[in-house]
């Protein structure tokens, strides 16, 4: 069997040479968000985890992400024990710095290893281009901006994700495949936007048929089930016994919170905010009413912040059934063509009505619709020249996560050479479709990208340069409205793809 | 920047199959091709279908961005450390006094701060950058108010000139040697690219740059440019471009007797060439004129003012000892003054045979206690010091002056430079730098990848960096030392990460057994030096025990360094009649 280079353990030397390198970077509160659950869950008993807030960062993952958090703070006190105290905020000794940022380092090889297997489980003449994919996703520089410089565990979250993916790939591995994915939700519950893709498949695949879906196999039901309840009780079980799942379920979902992160995320709701501040230039001669409390909140999505001026308010319960509806044709189609492609494909249009609808959604969100297209972007070119925009679109959202001047070079280098190298790489791979294709997202994706360049340039320099620190929003504007074009479109052109296959 | 390499002939030797540099493997087996070091796997998707240098060429200099950028987060040179901070503060300070100061004054002003002690191009380039960051930020460099200033901005502006400047000189003229080298070998476009990687790669010179904080990629870069050119065959511009080095750093000089040989064996041999010479004579001259042109400009304009040196300033000894005598009326005495001082003021004679601890001939026999230095009267040691250094220039010069050929230029350089290094006087331990540079070029050569020369440029690359970790420690540049010399270590598929270089057989371009012998024991000790280091402490009355054990043990490795590249030379010189080499030799000139 031919080894394609550079191999994925090269890779990932090399790539963690450059993380343990970027560790005096630029950490977000995400940082200090994790210290302190290392300090509560390593100092407190269990039942007062959910209840504890000393620090304003309080524990709002589900309870394996907590377990995992102790488990890491047993290895913690013997880096530093002072990190390990609640009353510590803000404490960061660089030997908790090293230890923090090199416990992401280590829990990554989950993902290395998920994308090791999804090598080896590919067909012979796939191999290649699931080799690049598997490079393309290892050096996503989401990961690495969210990851090694913004701080969080995403490498570790994805990697889960896509073991539990490519187990589904065979008959045998769909039970450990539905029992990985609900692991992963007890560790962080934004998977759940993934969960009706699961639903579908498991239930098409492994507790009905392949012939005929009424023919239904109980003892696969059964075993599925057990399985599910027993994670479930491992991870809410005990708070359950101390009577604290309301208490649990209220972190988990804070409804509080507004449509639109305070960056906005580029979605539909980054479009409509857009066209709702154009239409305020606009309602006097169209003859409109303003709501005039709006027209000032310059920071959306605060808690109670009057969003809109002239559109109308937009409402939890709406965006549910706008992210349900635009779930529903893709899940339609998993059920009458149950194939691991199509799955794959599903989960991935599950993200992007998520992405595209949901109700403050954060811009890292964003992964995850790339990481699993990533999987599919080289099954020939219709997904390739609806992945392009995305990956254009999504890596620039993330920009605004770093906004210091040290880390504004790495992330802009980083992603234009992961750009250059991958989407040269892909467009290589790529066969020609079976079908011929219908939409034309190669000539708009040149444009795309060649509007990046001087978009950039304008909101990380010409801006401050031309207003200082003057509407400071418009540059944070100006990419998300940018990229949600951009995801818009890769949604439309996939979709449309993934219905006429 | 040079038209793409597709718009040269293509060459019947240059297939892209051919493993003749050594960045491939042919398994005897299965008669399949594979990556000889990780370094030539990353550049595997683009063997075979080859891809534009337009997108690969990029792809390397940003992550050799990276890399660098990287590294400029950690500490430097002085950060947080009074009274006198480091070479950052030097560095800054130079743009305080020339952006504030008259000409006049650069050289005299307040020498016991970081008075200025580089040639007139550091002054004019610390004055540009000055002039830049003035304009950003006027407190970065207010005149005495500055001092010592270490605001996370101005290091960040720092470090961001140090990557322009290496941008616009140094990387330009890396990839100029490499493509020349490979123009005049018949190298592949595949193989160039592997070349121009490692070398941009190379770790001490990111850890010196971008970690401790230092211009040196400008006059390396100034070096490769004159190498360049050299391999081109256009001797005056290597002229112009040396003086450009020498003034920038006085260190240039460790290469400035290959220069010369060169430059006048090419005006010799095979024919003389009167013209020539007087070209290259006049061309030296003129650029060293240029390169003080400013100065004296300057000077000019203060006399014109009539500004007076400062008070404190202290006219050179220098001027005293002049064979006329000269009147302070005269109307070109302030020149006079200034270009004495300047001189004065770059080389320091006054100071000791070596500085701090430097892996060299003079500090290994000092410090390990073998023989005391310090009793002898200083200009008996500057004397042997001269002896010992000619002795050991010598030979490559010679043989690059009878025997002017382009492909032995990287190789006359290193030797000249390691003898410089190991014997001269007034050494750091950052100017191992100097013979590193030519030595990894022998990368782009076409026997560079191949596992006998791969390990010996590896081999002082390691261990050069390993040298300088006493200095790193220092600047708390611990991580990136490591992960940067191993990343570097890993990617040429050396030790500690890798045999395969030492296991491959002689016959197939492996190393020979005294390599063997002198390399691993070598790095064993390196590793044992680490361990150590980090976990038991010195004597009590020794505490610079393991210092100097570094630089004994580094002493000995440079000098092996010195003498297989001297070695090398003779070999490829082909003076010693090897039938194979020389006929490989004529092949290539023709």
């Amino acid at each position: 069997m031919a080894e394609h280079f550079p191999t994925l353990s090269q890779t990932a030397i090399v790539a963690t040479a450059l993380k343990v390198l970027l560790w005096p970077a630029y950490k977000s509160t995400d940082f200090e968000v994790h210290r302190n659950w290392l300090a509560l869950t390593h100092s407190l008993p269990m039942k007062e985890w959910y209840f504890e807030k000393t620090s304003e960062w309080t524990l709002d993952y589900p309870p394996f992400f907590a377990y995992f958090e102790w488990l890491l703070s047993q290895a913690a006190k013997y880096a530093d024990v002072a990190m390990l105290q609640v009353n510590n905020l803000n404490y960061d000794s660089w030997q908790t710095v090293y230890f923090q940022r090199t416990t992401v380092i280590v829990t990554e090889l989950v993902l290395l290893y998920a994308l090791y297997l999804f090598i080896q489980t590919s067909t012979l003449a796939s191999k290649k281009q699931a080799h690049a994919a598997a490079l393309a996703i290892f050096l996503s520089p989401g990961l690495l901006i969210i990851d090694h410089i913004h701080f969080q565990y995403n490498g570790a979250m994805y990697g889960l994700l896509i073991l539990s993916v490519i187990l589904a790939r065979k008959q045998s591995g769909l039970l450990a495949s539905g029992l990985v994915f609900a692991t992963l939700l007890c560790l962080k519950h934004i998977y759940s936007y993934l969960a009706p893709a699961y639903v579908v498949f498991l239930l098409r695949t492994y507790c009905m048929g392949p012939k005929s879906i009424f023919h239904i196999k109980f003892f696969n039901c059964i075993k599925l089930g057990l399985g599910i309840a027993g994670i479930l009780g491992l991870a809410f079980g005990p708070f359950a016994y101390y009577d604290q799942i309301l208490q649990v379920l209220s972190r988990l979902f804070p409804f509080a919170r507004g449509l639109c992160h305070a960056y906005w995320a580029p979605n539909m709701w980054a479009l409509y905010s857009f066209a709702d501040r154009v239409l305020i230039y606009a309602a006097p001669y169209l003859k409109l009413p303003v709501d005039s409390r709006a027209i000032d909140s310059v920071t959306r999505g605060l808690v109670g912040d009057t969003s809109f001026a002239v559109l109308p308010e937009i409402t939890p319960r709406m965006t549910f059934l706008l992210t349900l509806a635009s779930q529903i044709p893709s899940l339609i189609k998993l059920f009458f063509q149950p194939t691991w492609d199509n799955f794959v494909a599903t989960l991935t249009l599950c993200g992007y009505a998520s992405f595209l609808w949901g109700w403050h959604v954060h811009e890292k969100a964003i992964l995850l619709v790339i990481i699993p297209f990533g999987l599919i972007a080289l099954k020939d070119r219709r997904y390739l020249g609806a992945f392009r925009p995305l990956a254009v679109a999504g890596h620039v959202s993330l920009f605004p996560l770093l906004f210091t001047a040290n880390e504004f070079p790495i992330k802009v280098v980083y992603t234009v050479f992961w750009l250059i190298t991958v989407l040269f790489a892909f467009d290589r791979l790529a066969h020609a479709p079976d079908q011929p294709r219908v939409f034309l997202l190669d000539r708009f994706s040149i444009l795309y990208i060649a509007v990046a360049i001087p978009l950039i340039a304008y909101c990380s320099l010409v801006h401050q340069l031309v207003f200082g620190a003057k509407y400071e929003f418009l540059p944070l504007m100006f990419i998300s409205t940018y990229s949600a074009v951009g995801v818009v479109l890769s949604w439309i052109g996939f979709s449309v793809v993934f219905v006429k296959s | 920047m040079a038209p793409p390499s597709s718009h040269r002939p293509r060459k019947k030797r240059a297939g892209a199959s051919s493993p003749a540099i050594g960045t491939t493997i042919i398994d005897s087996s299965t008669k399949r091709e594979s990556p000889a070091f990780p370094l030539a796997a990353f550049f595997w998707p683009a063997k075979g279908h080859p891809v534009s240098q337009w997108v690969i060429l990029p792809c390397i200099l940003m992550i050799a961005f990276l890399f660098r950028w990287a590294t400029s987060l950690w500490g430097y040179s002085g950060l947080q450390n009074p009274p006198m901070h480091g070479d950052f503060e030097a560095q800054r300070h130079w743009m305080e006094l020339t952006t504030n100061l008259p000409v006049t004054h650069w050289y005299f002003h307040d020498l016991q701060w970081w008075g200025l002690d580089y040639p007139p191009l550091t002054a004019y380039h610390s004055w540009i950058l000055g002039f830049i960051g003035a304009a950003i930020n006027p407190e970065w460099f207010a005149l005495y108010r500055s001092r010592g200033l270490d605001a996370l901005d101005l290091k960040i502006f720092m470090r961001a000139t140090v990557v322009v400047s290496e941008y616009l000189i140094y990387v330009p003229a890396a990839v100029q040697i490499v493509r020349r080298l490979a123009k005049h070998q018949s190298i592949n476009p595949w193989d160039f690219s592997i070349a121009v990687a490692a070398i941009l790669l190379q770790p001490a010179t990111i850890l010196i740059d971008h970690g401790h904080f230092q211009y040196n990629t400008v006059m390396n870069g100034f070096v490769l440019a004159s190498m360049a050119s050299m391999v081109a065959g256009r001797p005056l511009w290597s002229c112009v471009y040396f003086v450009a080095a020498l003034g920038f750093k006085q260190m240039a000089l460790f290469f400035a007797p290959a220069v010369a040989a060169y430059l006048a064996g090419i005006c010799f041999f095979p024919k003389v060439k009167p013209l020539r010479l007087v070209g290259i004579a006049i061309i030296t001259v003129l650029s060293f004129v240029v390169l003080f042109l400013p100065l004296v400009l300057g000077t000019a304009f203060d006399t014109h003012r009539n500004i007076k040196l400062p008070s404190s300033a202290v006219l050179p000894p220098l001027l005293s000892t002049l064979p006329v005598e000269v009147s302070p009326n005269a109307f070109y005495y302030p020149y006079l003054v200034q270009l004495v001082q300047a001189i004065h003021r770059i080389f320091p004679f006054a100071r000791g045979l070596f500085e701090d601890k430097v892996a060299n001939v003079w500090c290994a026999i000092h410090s390990s206690g073998l023989h005391k230095l310090n009793n002898y009267p200083s200009d008996l040691l500057s004397k042997a010091a001269l002896a010992l250094t000619l002795t050991s220039i010598m030979p490559p010069c010679l043989l690059i002056f009878f025997k002017p050929r382009k492909e032995l230029i990287p190789l006359a350089f290193a030797t000249t430079a390691w003898g410089f290094f190991m014997c001269s006087y007034q050494v750091h331990e950052k100017n191992v730098l100097l013979p590193l540079l030519p030595m990894t070029v022998l990368l782009a050569t076409d026997t560079g990848m191949k596992p006998s020369t791969r390990a010996w440029v590896g081999f002082a690359n390691v261990l050069a960096c390993w040298t300088l970790f006493p200095l790193l420690v220092r600047d708390e540049l611990r991580v990136p030392y490591f992960v940067l010399t191993f990343l570097w270590a890993y990617l040429m598929g050396l030790p500690p990460t890798s045999l395969d270089i030492y296991l491959t057989p002689a016959n197939q371009g492996g190393p020979a057994l005294f390599t063997k012998i002198v390399h691993l024991p070598i790095y064993l000790a390196m590793i044992a030096w680490h361990v150590v280091e980090a976990f038991v402490l010195p004597p009590t009355n020794k505490p610079d025990l393991w210092v100097v054990a570094n630089v004994c043990l580094g002493a000995a490795g440079f000098g092996m360094c010195y003498l297989w590249c001297l070695w090398r030379l003779v070999e490829e010189s082909g003076i010693l009649g090897n039938a194979r080499k020389t006929t490989d030799a004529v092949k290539k000139t023709q």
